[in-house]
């Protein structure tokens, strides 16, 4: 009886040619030796015009060779095998079959890499879904900068006695981008300023979305003129009433120009970096506690006051500016509190951006973030 | 002698190559800025947008180590990147090995590089969907055995992984390059090696590589395809050997 009449009893060869994926068998260069009929009805390639002259790389799209012979045959030469790579098979009549592919090794009894097996799935359906996740994805990304970038717009105050800068620049990544905020606005026309700067835990839409309620909640809390400390325990509030923005960390701090009295708190953020005339470039370590809702009850949070005297700036920032994977944190604050020092008669604008050149000499993956605001002896009346 | 990786792993495709030169060598190898183990942190999008940058970091390891009487070895893109470093600085190079070079992959008007455009944006793509199966691909259920079980398994780890948004940005680096002007600038004596069938760089441009390179030697090699470093490193070693031998 033949494997026609009753298919469980079908030969090796016959489970060989019809198997439910092409199979190819190749030498370690890629020339093709051998190749199953499911291959030939997949790729559209008869098997008297492929064995012993074409190599398998031959018949991908001409991307996906440079990639097989950059990436998948390195990998197969040092793990022996390589598996679910993601090809095209150019067909004779200029069609391109989406695929998926898997490689072996075969050694002879010596242990020499002799052959290469092939298996050569069709992932037609399966790569217009996932082209369709990565385009999905490439969306997202941007509609998360754009709702960003709407929520961040607007100018500064500015006054006489104030100048404020700021440097911005969205995460490369679209992993981690979408969660940085800034925010500055009059308390008091031309005599109160706050300076705000924020980063909630998440990405994309989401991250930024939430990052919209926290600097609009901050700025409704603020018209009541609390103290720093205060105003983040009410912003802690919102954020556990609304269930919104969860472990977010920000420094919030007030500037009153006449006397350049600076009151500050710090909620989980990198301490702000102050510089004034006459003395070294420092942090402000005081007036620290945790992030938002990150414990279920705390005693009331702290703030400090310092002193920003004329022709002195504080510096507002995301951990994007000064953290790298392979770095110390202390060393990047370090890093950051030098090239402060280093700028520290700069104007506002350029000191922020100025920042954000010499501690990104690499690709920003996360979002990074400088708000300098400078204080000016205003001029005579 | 200082060997470069070309594009798509790291200094690991140097394994079978060099401890042959070992012995009579100070021998070095490194990964280029987001592969295998080197920082990412120095990647610089400015810097590293041209093949220039990575000269400069060849350049900083070369003054660093304060190397004179330099063999460099490139692979594939890194053959360019040593001619580049090369022009700069003359004085510190006394052979280039041009392993697989090509000073521009995409066809211009009289000149065959052997791909289009839109050639290289399909290769952008096959990195795009290849991220996630790649990530398979590492996956420790590997059949069948490694051919170097002596590597250990840091290699097996770190071998070919990269930063996916750096090595993209590595692609669009090398394959819209072009530096065919800059090869006349090459003073250094120059080995080109050649692989047969090489679809990465076909043998007409290690052809035209040899020809603008002033003073340099053209070897065919019997190895196909565009890693001889791996798939013939006997062949590879006996080459580089005879060219610095006469």
């Amino acid at each position: 009886m033949t494997a026609d009449e009753d298919p469980l009893e079908a030969s090796a060869e016959e489970l060989y040619e019809d198997a439910p994926c092409g199979y190819l068998s190749t030498t370690m260069d890629g020339t093709i030796v051998r190749v199953n009929r499911t291959f030939e009805t997949l790729s559209g390639h008869r098997r008297e015009d492929l064995i012993g002259v074409a190599r398998f790389q031959d018949l991908l799209a001409p991307g996906d060779r440079i990639y097989h012979d950059t990436h998948h045959l390195p990998m197969l030469h040092l793990r022996g095998a390589v598996r679910e790579i993601a090809v095209e098979v150019m067909r004779p009549d200029g069609s391109r079959l989406p695929a998926l592919v898997n490689s072996m090794v075969r050694r002879d009894r010596e242990g020499a890499a002799r052959a290469i097996g092939v298996s050569v799935f069709d992932a037609t359906e399966r790569r217009r879904y996932e082209q369709g996740l990565l385009e999905a994805r490439r969306r997202e990304h941007e509609v998360a900068l754009e709702l960003q970038r709407g929520l961040l717009t607007g100018a500064p105050p500015a006054a006489p006695g104030l100048e404020i800068g700021v440097a911005y620049k969205p995460g490369v990544s679209d992993l981690e981008a979408g969660g940085d905020w800034y925010d500055a606005f009059w308390l008091e026309e031309g005599a109160a300023v706050a300076l705000v700067v924020g980063d909630v835990v998440g990405r994309g839409i989401g991250a930024a979305a939430t990052m919209g309620q926290l600097r609009s909640a901050a700025r409704a809390l603020a018209a009541g003129r609390p103290e720093p400390g205060a105003l983040i325990d009410a912003l802690e509030g919102y954020s556990r009433r609304h269930a919104v923005g969860r472990m977010a960390t920000l420094v919030y701090a007030e500037l009153e120009l006449d006397v350049g009295r600076l009151r500050f708190a710090c909620a989980g953020h990198p301490p702000p970096v102050l510089v004034a005339p006459g003395a070294p470039a420092r942090l402000l370590w005081e007036g620290r506690s945790t992030p938002l809702d990150a414990r279920p009850s705390a005693p009331p949070r702290r703030d400090d006051v310092c002193t920003l005297p004329a022709g002195g700036a504080v510096v507002l920032y995301t951990d994007g500016l000064f953290e790298r994977r392979t770095r110390p944190l202390d060393e990047g604050l370090a890093r950051l509190v030098a090239e402060v020092e280093a700028r520290r008669d700069a104007p506002a604008e350029e000191l922020a951006h100025g920042l954000v050149r010499a501690m990104l000499p690499s690709g920003n993956a996360d979002d990074v973030c400088a708000l300098v605001a400078r204080r000016r002896s205003a001029p005579e009346a | 002698m200082l060997l470069a990786h070309g594009f798509g792993c790291d200094q690991g495709m140097w394994r079978h190559v060099w401890p042959a030169f070992a012995e009579d060598h100070r021998v070095i190898t490194f990964d280029h800025v987001g592969h295998g183990g080197s920082d990412a942190g120095a990647y610089d999008p400015e810097r590293h947008a041209t093949l220039r940058g990575y000269a400069e970091d060849v350049l900083d390891i070369v003054r660093e180590l304060d190397l004179r009487d330099l063999v460099f070895v490139g692979h594939s893109v890194s053959s360019m990147i040593g001619a580049l470093a090369a022009a700069e600085e003359p004085d510190r190079f006394a052979h280039l090995v041009l392993v697989g070079p090509s000073p521009r992959y995409i066809d211009d008007e009289g000149y065959v590089g052997g791909f289009t455009r839109e050639d290289i944006e399909g290769l952008l793509e096959s990195m795009d969907s290849n991220y996630l199966g790649w990530a398979g691909a590492m996956a420790p259920v590997i059949m069948g055995n490694a051919d170097r079980p002596e590597l250990g398994e840091e290699l097996a780890e770190t071998f070919c992984r990269a930063d996916p948004e750096l090595a993209r940005r590595f692609a669009r680096a090398t394959f819209l390059a072009d530096n065919r002007a800059d090869l006349a600038r090459v003073r250094t004596p120059s080995l080109v090696l050649q692989c047969a069938r090489d679809v990465i760089a076909p043998d007409a441009v290690g052809e035209y590589v040899h020809r603008a390179l002033p003073g340099s030697r053209l070897v065919r090699l019997a190895a196909t395809g565009h890693c001889p470093n791996l798939s013939a490193p006997q062949e590879t070693v006996a080459a580089i050997r005879a060219y610095l031998a006469a």
